[in-house]
């Protein structure tokens, strides 16, 4: 009887396929695609280039004002501040969002209501990187969905039940290695990196097969000895190993050059650099990687022999221009150290170098790519360790070509002090003194020249991240909680929401959804939908 | 410094590992108070704590990390709190454990009770019944202490002698624009209607201000009525001569507030 029901199950199955169709989930080309299909929000920012600008054209200028929330969803977890980081991958109607202290969800991005939970049953002794126990997205491929934890794992999960596939350790979590960022997923292999550059570690980017999770390659931050850049650190094989070089926020990718494009952290310890002596590559760089096997093609050090914890943990803006009447491809950075770069993303030329905050570091960038430093902090005080702008995300308009970044007006005092290198105890070495009342603002940049184009001030620095629109909106947040709409051309604020939490380091997602377009920001513990009136 | 804290660290190793475990069951700081315990806590804090709390302990308020210097005053916070917080952290919060020895934990302790702002073992020796009649006269206007009425624009000041030493409340009573709180900076608000608002500021945003008014009550503003924000440097507290209490006066002011509750 049984095999008699077998038999007819097999005889049914291909009358019964659409009933029983698997769901793939996306695909690389549908990844690569971008966002061709509106109704998707495939990679964490939003394609690959690192734009975060979307095509949808339905919230205007003109009508932005009526905007309202239509959900909000309530992570349930407490991180005071810092809460909820990630950028929500969409697909079918459906949000794949991690939280802090890694949990995740699959949301029902109609009604806000959740499919399923999880959350990692986590140490009690994390470092969480000297940051704090955030996460900033999914990285996802098929019905895989690839997550990174605090304590230096990489997740692969099924997207329909939050089950659990393979778990694989990136590093030793108890020496100081955290994982905050959403994974990079380019064709089969998905690439990722790590915290820990306030720690004795040493940095690195990884790429793994998919399916497995089986380690594909790794580039280290910093040189082994006699490596090329080892020449740039004491020839002491101890000093390397502990030599920082975070990669702690999430690259971008060209398919067509196949190189990714990754930003480098702090070198170790942060403020004392008297035990360091020479430029410390590839610390404060951005590095280009061959995507098949992580070899290095190309880098360029933003702060040579940094002393001031200005990582360059930020998201790479590739953008195809004409530059000087020739058409290139460049990759642009507004760096923590207060200056805004474009660079020829094919071999790293620097091809711009203008600083976009009040910075008394340095005033321009010398013909030979070096910063010409004015102020080495004996002169008055200097961006915080938080820097000109951190790893929010900056968005580009690419009818109006401007470069639109939160800029932090911050005034420090640096004093180094040698550390003790004992494994899971930070390494900052030496303390800083902040001045309470800094400011922040929206800076739109005009990217030929850097020059300021508009900017919207804030009362305080902010780690607001940015979001644009093709039909002429820019989207961000700011530390006192308002979500904020502006006119990309001409600053103009045209609608805000008092969200009640510090908006910190999330941008906006936007996708279509029933023919209406939603805008989603994460915000504290909530994660709120807003869109037209019906 | 790192020297100090290794010659610290060697010390109390060689010299206090036993008082610890009996002191540990009472929650009682072993070095408390010990100079070469607080330097030693002192290097510790600077790697361990200072990037957050700020290297003078006060908090740094855009990434919402505390003043350290205020929590001694807190109900419930004694060595052992603050050595269980250090080493535990806060689960779910930004606040992560520490994986330090618990010898360093109480030098880090012991180092982090310096911070305190507070009277310590002042000895208020005013006549407090004369300092309550003096607040009711002076003071109560603005502020509040204990079970005495008093108004709201200024910062209540029942148990301040816990947060804040006597030589900085009577600075603040002499020279009150010396230092002004967050909270109670005075400001002028100009409305496109022509109408002007002082009072202190108790938040603002991109978009909005809000305030308690000279005349005591919450008067908020939404920016685009607002022609201009004028940020006073002088407090709106009145400046307190010689002439207008005496030394001996103030003394039995701060006795007073000493034993409010």
């Amino acid at each position: 009887m049984r095999n008699a029901g077998r038999l007819l199950s097999c005889l049914m199955l291909p009358l019964a396929m659409p009933l029983f169709a698997q769901q793939d989930g996306p695909a690389y080309e549908d990844i690569l695609r971008g966002f061709d299909d509106p109704e998707r929000w495939l990679t964490y920012s939003g394609d690959y280039s690192g734009r975060r600008h979307s095509p949808l054209m339905q919230i205007t200028p003109e009508n932005v004002g009526a905007l309202r929330p239509i959900w909000t969803f309530q992570t349930g977890t407490t991180t005071r501040g810092r809460g909820f980081e990630a950028t929500p991958l969409v697909d079918d109607g459906v949000l794949y969002v991690t939280g802090s202290n890694n949990y995740a969800w699959a949301i029902d991005a109609r009604s806000g209501r959740a499919f399923w939970s999880y959350r990692r049953d986590l140490p009690d002794d994390l470092t969480y990187g000297a940051s704090a126990p955030v996460n900033r997205g999914f990285g996802m491929l098929g019905n895989k969905l690839f997550m990174v934890t605090l304590d230096a794992h990489l997740l692969s999960m099924d997207r329909r039940t939050g089950d659990i596939l393979w778990d694989v350790q990136l590093a030793d979590y108890r020496i100081g290695y955290a994982a905050t960022l959403a994974p990079l997923v380019i064709d089969d292999k998905v690439i990722v990196g790590i915290s820990g550059g306030e720690y004795a570690t040493r940095g690195f980017i990884d790429a793994y097969a998919p399916v497995t999770g089986e380690r594909l390659w790794r580039f280290n931050t910093i040189p082994g000895p006699g490596e090329p850049g080892s020449e740039t650190w004491p020839d002491d094989p101890e000093v390397l190993a502990r030599g920082g070089g975070g990669t702690w926020m999430n690259g971008s990718y060209d398919p067509e050059l196949n190189l990714i494009y990754w930003g480098v952290g702090n070198p170790n310890p942060d403020y004392f650099g008297d035990s360091r002596p020479g430029d410390n590559l590839y610390s404060n760089s951005i590095v280009a990687l061959d995507a098949d096997r992580g070899d290095l093609r190309w880098h360029y050090q933003f702060t040579p022999h940094d002393i001031n914890d200005w990582d360059s943990n930020h998201v790479p803006v590739l953008v195809d221009a004409e530059w000087r009447s020739e058409p290139r491809k460049l990759v642009m950075m507004a760096n923590r150290n207060g200056f805004f770069y474009v660079l020829d993303r094919t071999d790293g030329e620097l091809l711009l170098g203008e600083p976009f905050t009040g910075t008394t570091w340095a005033r321009e960038i010398g013909p030979d790519g070096r910063p010409v430093i004015l102020n080495d902090g004996s002169q008055g005080c200097l961006p915080d360790p938080w820097g000109s702008t951190n790893f929010m995300p900056p968005s580009y308009h690419p009818e109006l070509e401007l470069f639109y970044v939160t800029a932090r007006e911050t005034c420090a005092t640096y004093v180094p002090e040698e550390p003790a290198y004992t494994p899971g105890q930070a390494t900052f070495g030496g303390v800083v003194f902040i001045e309470p009342d800094g400011s922040g603002a929206l800076r739109a940049l005009d990217i030929h020249t850097g020059e300021l184009r508009w900017e919207f001030t804030y009362p305080s620095p902010t780690f607001g991240g940015v979001t644009t629109t093709a039909s002429g909106l820019v989207f961000a947040g700011d530390h006192e909680g308002n979500f904020i709409a502006f006119d990309a051309a001409t600053g103009e604020n045209l609608w805000h929401y008092q969200t009640g939490s510090r908006i910190w380091g999330a941008a906006a997602t936007t996708f279509m959804l029933d023919g209406r377009q939603h805008v989603l920001i994460p915000s504290g513990t909530t994660l709120t939908a807003f869109a037209l009136p019906e | 410094m790192f020297r100090v804290a290794g010659i610290g660290i060697l010390f109390a190793a060689l010299c206090l590992p036993l008082v610890w475990q009996g002191a540990a069951a009472q929650g009682v700081n072993p070095y408390a108070g010990q100079p070469r315990a607080v330097l030693a806590g002192g290097a510790l804090f600077r790697a361990q704590c200072a990037t957050c709390h700020g290297a003078d302990g006060k908090g740094i308020l855009s990434i919402d990390a505390p003043d350290l210097s205020l929590m001694w005053a807190r109900d419930g916070v004694n060595d052992e709190y603050v050595f269980s917080v250090v080493r535990d952290g806060i689960p779910g919060s930004i606040m992560p454990p520490h994986g330090l020895r618990e010898t360093e934990l109480w030098m880090l302790v012991a180092f982090m009770a310096t911070l305190a702002e507070g009277g310590g073992d002042a000895e208020f020796s005013g006549d407090a019944g004369n300092g309550r009649r003096l607040f009711a006269a002076n003071c109560s206007e603005c502020h509040r202490a204990g079970a005495e009425a008093g108004g709201v624009l200024g910062p209540v000041l029942t148990g301040v002698t816990r947060r804040r030493s006597p030589e900085a409340l009577m600075q603040s009573i002499r020279e009150p624009s010396g230092r002004i709180e967050r909270g109670f900076r005075p400001v002028t608000v100009e409305t496109g209607a022509g109408e002007a608002v002082t009072g202190v500021l108790k938040n603002e945003d991109a978009f909005s201000l809000q305030l308690v008014t000279e005349d005591q009550d919450l008067r908020a503003f939404g920016r685009d009525a607002v022609r201009q924000v004028a940020r006073l440097g002088e407090s709106l507290m009145p400046v307190f001569g010689e002439a207008d209490l005496d030394d001996d006066e103030l003394a039995d002011l701060l006795a007073f507030l000493h034993g409010s509750q």
